[in-house]
């Protein structure tokens, strides 16, 4: 079963369609939700919330419908807003509390298990103060906090590294990998930063103008281009190619020595050193390309996607 | 596991029945009211007019007392039907005060810091949601409306001769329900007023402005176009028939200038559908800008 699974959602708002079509499975532990502004990014989680009511297809959370079910589905998810969203009058602890006990906690549970939320997010020192009193920093960490109280199933995250300064989104990103390995949760991530999706994601969906542009996996992606390299040398290439598409490499040669080359798994580097030691020539840089979440990010943002078709990348 | 070890764990234990959640509202709901020193200095100006309406029930009924407040003399005071209406009107008006205080606390927090969002990603419907506050705020108005006129009217019965319970049953129904018709349109107003303005005290003024701004002007197309129509925009004319209706007192207003019964209930009811037809609109996750 898939964490979430699109059938031809189709959702309008105001009369226009803001999701078009979307179809596809995720199944990652922590799927990153990326597109440029407008994609329809945010519908798509307030959709999946229950907020908006899809105009066709279906859209499932964990095998739930988000139409029918949405209690069930709610029960059983975390949700941290992009915006401020709090009741600012409140003490962090009975905040988190209040959330807890509206997800289902008995009291007594909820208070502890707020306890618990608010030490692991770090603002357990300052739980008894007035969330209108936190930073901006203390606010979004408070948002994760009520989320995970009630230890949900899935952790929707909109945006969570927002207004955080470099040492704040680093923790909260090692957070999220923390959340992760526990394996009792998946989390979905809807960011612009790049960065934040590459190093907590492994399933990623690029929405374009709400469409899917794309679907993949991250580390897939990235294993599927790890036997191309570029190099730099010194010397005569020309006999150091020859040998090597011998060995059954696939070698570019370019000007100033550069080679490029996508290498058949049975060589391994120190081959290519070995056989550039027999030909004479140094080897003074190499480079092995590693496919980055904004290569492929860029590369779903050129190609077009038809309705209801995604796009190999 | 204690506080101190800083590491998530999923939750595997039991969880609260569904309808059981719109209880947490009512019960922060009521603690939020409650937390405001305004909101006890309210309650207790509303119990004074009980203490004194007891004390004149006491001397009603208690010959030695009544005979040292007017020694040979007539009491002055009969509790019948009357008294009670004045009873009832006095405890409606101070829940009215009440009732602006309070529902602003209950719904301007929620809105003025964008909490809904969160709020409604738990599983509790909008409905949930304005049926805990309504719940929150009925229950605050009770202790100032039919709460204390029926203590009022069982003290009366208490210690009146046996036949006047008999005699006036119709006071006592008539007590709770004009009480219970008031409170579910303020708190229901109170609520929908609330929803749409983010500043606590310009609610509680503007709670006030929704029933005495059209009073005032239902008052002068009255006297100017010599209808009594007029008093279809007077809540506190119409609110006073039909309490008076209920508890079977003598009228208050000419005969002439009285309301059809079917044409109060209609415009309380129209009242009702624009109060829920303005949360419908407010109370929402996410607002859908059109166009």
């Amino acid at each position: 079963m898939g964490v979430i699974e699109l059938q031809g959602l189709e959702v309008r708002l105001g009369g226009r369609p803001v999701l078009n079509g979307l179809t596809g499975e995720l199944r990652g532990s922590a799927i990153g939700l990326l597109g440029p502004n407008g994609a329809g990014k945010s519908t798509l989680i307030n959709t999946l919330l229950g907020f908006h009511t899809p105009s066709a297809g279906a859209a499932r959370v964990l095998g739930m419908d988000s139409r029918r079910q949405r209690a069930q589905i709610r029960e059983r998810i975390g949700y941290m807003p992009e915006n401020d969203s709090f009741i600012g009058n409140m003490s962090g602890v009975r905040f988190v509390r209040y959330m807890a006990e509206l997800a289902g906690l008995p009291s007594r549970v909820a208070l502890e298990r707020a306890h618990e939320a608010l030490f692991f997010v770090g603002l357990g020192e300052v739980r008894y103060r007035k969330v209108s009193t936190y930073s901006l920093g203390m606010k979004q960490l408070i948002k994760l906090a009520q989320a995970l109280a009630h230890g949900p199933r899935l952790l929707i995250l909109d945006e969570p590294t927002n207004g955080l300064d470099p040492m704040a989104r680093q923790r909260m990103i090692q957070m999220l990998r923390d959340i992760r390995a526990t394996g009792s949760i998946r989390l979905l991530i809807s960011s612009h930063l790049l960065r934040d999706i590459d190093e907590i994601c492994d399933d990623v969906m690029i929405l374009k103008q709400g469409r899917i542009a794309a679907i993949c996996n991250i580390e897939e992606e990235r294993r599927s281009h790890r036997n191309f390299i570029e190099v730099e040398t010194v010397g005569q290439t020309d006999a150091l190619c020859a040998a090597l598409r011998d060995r059954g490499c696939e070698c570019a040669c370019f000007a100033s020595g550069r080679l490029k080359l996508v290498m058949p798994d049975s060589i391994g580097v120190r081959d290519l050193y070995v056989a550039a030691g027999q030909h004479g020539v140094e080897i003074r840089r190499v480079h092995r390309r590693r496919d980055s979440l904004e290569d492929i990010f860029l590369r779903a943002m050129d190609l077009e996607p038809a309705r209801g078709e995604l796009v190999r990348i | 596991m204690s506080v101190f070890k800083h590491e998530y764990r999923a939750y595997e234990g039991r969880v609260t029945r569904r309808w059981e959640r719109i209880g947490v509202l009512v019960r922060y709901g009521l603690a939020e009211a409650w937390s405001s020193r305004i909101t006890v200095g309210l309650f207790t100006l509303a119990m004074l007019p009980v203490i004194a309406d007891l004390v004149a029930i006491y001397l009603a009924n208690n010959a030695v007392a009544r005979m040292m407040v007017s020694p040979g003399g007539k009491f002055p005071l009969e509790i019948n039907s009357n008294f009670f209406l004045r009873v009832l009107s006095a405890q409606c008006w101070l829940a009215l005060v009440v009732n602006a205080w309070v529902a602003p606390r209950l719904v301007s927090f929620d809105l003025a810091d964008n909490a809904l969002p969160i709020l409604l990603s738990h599983p509790i419907s909008r409905f949930g949601y304005v049926a805990g506050k309504f719940i929150s705020l009925f229950s605050i108005l009770s202790l100032v409306t039919w709460v204390p006129c029926l203590l009022l009217f069982g003290y009366q019965a208490y210690t009146a001769p046996q036949p006047w319970f008999g005699a006036n049953i119709q006071v006592g129904l008539g007590l709770l329900e004009g009480s219970l018709v008031w409170i579910a349109i303020v708190a229901l107003l109170g609520l929908a007023l609330s929803s749409w303005v983010k500043w606590r005290m310009v609610a509680t003024g503007v709670i006030f402005a929704a029933v005495f701004v059209p009073a005032g002007i239902g008052a002068v197309a009255t006297g100017i176009l010599r209808t009594r129509w007029g008093f279809l925009l007077n809540v506190p004319v119409m609110m006073t028939e039909i309490w008076q209706r209920l508890l079977g007192a003598p009228p208050v207003m000419k005969q002439d200038m009285e309301l059809p019964g079917m044409a109060i209930t209609l415009v309380l009811l129209a009242a009702v559908a624009i109060c829920v037809a303005l949360l419908n609109a407010r109370i929402r996750a996410r607002e859908v800008v059109r166009g």
